[in-house]
């Protein structure tokens, strides 16, 4: 088996607040293959988009980052700012929430797209709006030629982001990290773009780590399932898998509140809340972080941390009480 | 208004740029056949006491002025905006030394520091330029710092970092061109405020030397004859407060068309 693309060991990161520390990732792993979209879920907090940003050293210097982030056997995490400023962009790109924002105001999109090229690959200006308009035209942007020399104000939330996938895809990197790159946007364009991210997988090969929290954005587009939970990882399969055979009670809770208005017969039940909060990030856990809204908890789970556990072939789980009902 | 301003403000710098030709006499030639003459058809706003074309002197004095007020502001922005820039994104205690290094030139009035500096650099045009650029810098800081720290928090930030663009890159090709409009209607305010600056220091003596031609110096020598002719006062008086007064209306008029926080 080759060595994966992407190996992430015992990620921690916390936050140095003037109440303390805030644990907002705790000993996380996880592994991502060529070519392979991980989809990584959880609700707000739990950490998912920390994870994402700690990859390539977006996070404040207020945080305390820990672990081993290896990409092609090197430690980002240890690497030079001179030295990592040719990963970010070149071989790991990153696709933001905000496509309203994120891109700069004053620069027409195909300046913006050729920066980049002319960055990283030193292309003249010339060949960079080449590329430029290759690119518009990869991410499905009608009339290309045109778009180039548009301002971001002059397209909508869906077009932009579909530009800023283009500028992620610029130098045709060996991992996108889109961090809820649908969720600013109406559901009809999320299916676009979702479509789109399934065709540069195909095409490309490249690789994404997908993260948001939504179940539905995972099934549609991920080959495989990180479940987080108060910064920790709670089940981790293959998406198949997870949908049919959901072990973790949170997860089963996700999957439970998950609209489904048109499937069968009397399928008009109500949305399944999960009860209770997401526990403070202030301690580190001394139980399960979510016995307290588990029915399934018991002595057990409130006086131990859970460790991870394969329940099924690739299919693991942290959970004392792991099973599908 | 803001159009009037601009057109008073291009005048201004015509007459400046092209005073040897518009200019109906040369800046120092003399006339001695008529001194302290009223308006007429030859001096079209009389002579001074040496005979010499009021007209043509407040025309070679715009070049000064002007060019003190563009200079000046321009050295100021030179020094003080990757100052504050810089001073912003990094944060740190380096920003907090600068920042209140600024308050406390901020405290000074503006033309007792440039009347300072001008006194211990001596009597020039360079020197006044220098003095009036140096005293504009603190104004400037404290803007460009401030714009900084809200541009710093926008999302095209972190966009360009992820993207490999080093620090350099950010703060100069993305942050600077958003900041541009802030600075422009500075230095619009800033531009008057040098050209009354040139006047006062060449009236007092530290400004630009006679017999070249300023309305600063002009005002200084008809101070001899107010009482038989005001005009050598009041012609130079009217075109620093019209240049200044252009100046600051154009600076108005562009604050509410580039501010987008106003109206659109």
């Amino acid at each position: 088996m080759t060595p994966p693309l992407l190996e992430v060991e015992d990620l921690s990161v916390r936050f140095d607040t003037d109440d303390g520390f805030v644990h907002a990732v705790d000993r996380l792993s996880f592994t991502l293959d060529t070519g392979e979209v991980l989809g990584i879920v959880g609700e707000s907090g739990c950490g998912k988009s920390v994870t994402s940003m700690a990859l390539v050293r977006l996070l404040p210097e207020t945080a305390v980052v820990g672990g081993r982030v290896l990409f092609d056997g090197v430690d980002l995490l240890g690497l030079s700012s001179r030295r990592l400023r040719q990963v970010r962009g070149r071989q790991i790109s990153y696709v933001f929430q905000e496509p309203m924002t994120s891109l700069n105001p004053v620069f027409t999109v195909g300046y913006q797209i050729g920066e980049v090229l002319r960055r990283h690959l030193g292309l003249s200006r010339a060949a960079a709006r080449d590329r430029a308009l290759e690119l518009l035209r990869l991410v499905r942007i009608p009339a290309p030629e045109r778009r180039l020399d548009d301002y971001p104000h002059q397209l909508s939330g869906g077009m932009r982001q579909r530009v800023m996938i283009a500028m992620a895809l610029a130098c045709d990197p060996k991992v996108l990290v889109a961090d809820e790159p649908t969720t600013a946007l109406d559901v009809t364009i999320q299916a676009g773009i979702l479509d789109l991210m399934r065709d540069i997988r195909e095409r490309l090969g490249t690789a994404i780590i997908l993260i948001t929290h939504n179940l539905g954005v995972v099934a549609d587009v991920a080959d495989r399932v990180l479940v987080m939970y108060a910064g920790r990882k709670a089940e981790e399969s293959g998406v198949d898998d997870l949908f049919a055979h959901p072990q973790h009670p949170y997860t089963i809770g996700l999957l439970g509140a998950i609209p489904r208005p048109y499937e069968g017969e009397g399928a008009r039940r109500r949305l399944q809340e999960i009860p209770g909060r997401v526990p403070s990030l202030r301690v580190l856990p001394t139980a399960c972080a979510f016995a307290d809204r588990c029915s399934r908890a018991d002595e057990l789970s409130r006086t131990q941390v859970p460790e991870l556990r394969e329940v099924r072939p690739r299919h693991f789980v942290a959970c004392f009480h792991p099973g599908e009902t | 208004m803001a159009v009037g301003g601009l057109l008073v403000v291009a005048v201004f710098v015509v007459v400046a740029i092209f005073a040897p030709w518009l200019a109906p006499y040369g800046a120092g030639a003399t006339d001695f056949n008529s001194l302290l003459a009223h308006p007429s058809s030859k001096h079209l706003l009389g002579t001074d006491e040496l005979g010499r074309d009021v007209l043509s002197r407040v025309f070679w004095g715009a070049r000064a002025s002007m060019q003190v007020g563009f200079l000046s502001t321009m050295l100021a922005m030179v020094i003080a905006v990757p100052v504050g820039m810089v001073a912003g994104y990094y944060r740190g205690w380096v920003d907090t030394v600068i920042a209140r290094l600024t308050d406390v030139l901020l405290a000074f009035p503006f033309l007792i520091l440039a009347v300072g500096l001008a006194a211990i650099l001596g009597p020039s045009l360079l020197n006044a330029t220098l003095a009036l650029g140096v005293g504009a810098v603190p104004g400037f800081v404290r803007i460009a710092r401030g714009e900084m720290l809200a541009l710093r928090e926008e999302d095209y930030v972190p966009a360009a970092i992820v993207n490999g663009a080093n620090d350099a890159t950010i703060i100069f090709r993305h942050i600077l061109p958003n900041m541009t409009s802030t600075l422009l209607v500075q230095a619009t305010v800033t531009i008057p405020g040098a050209i009354v600056g040139e006047a006062v220091l060449s009236f007092l003596g530290l400004g630009v030397q006679p017999p070249t031609p300023s309305w600063g110096v002009m005002l200084q020598d008809a101070q001899s004859y107010l009482a038989q002719a005001p005009r050598l006062a009041i012609f130079p008086g009217l075109a620093i407060v019209f240049a200044a007064l252009a100046f600051n209306v154009l600076g108005d008029g562009l604050r509410d068309v580039l501010d987008p926080r106003t109206t659109r």
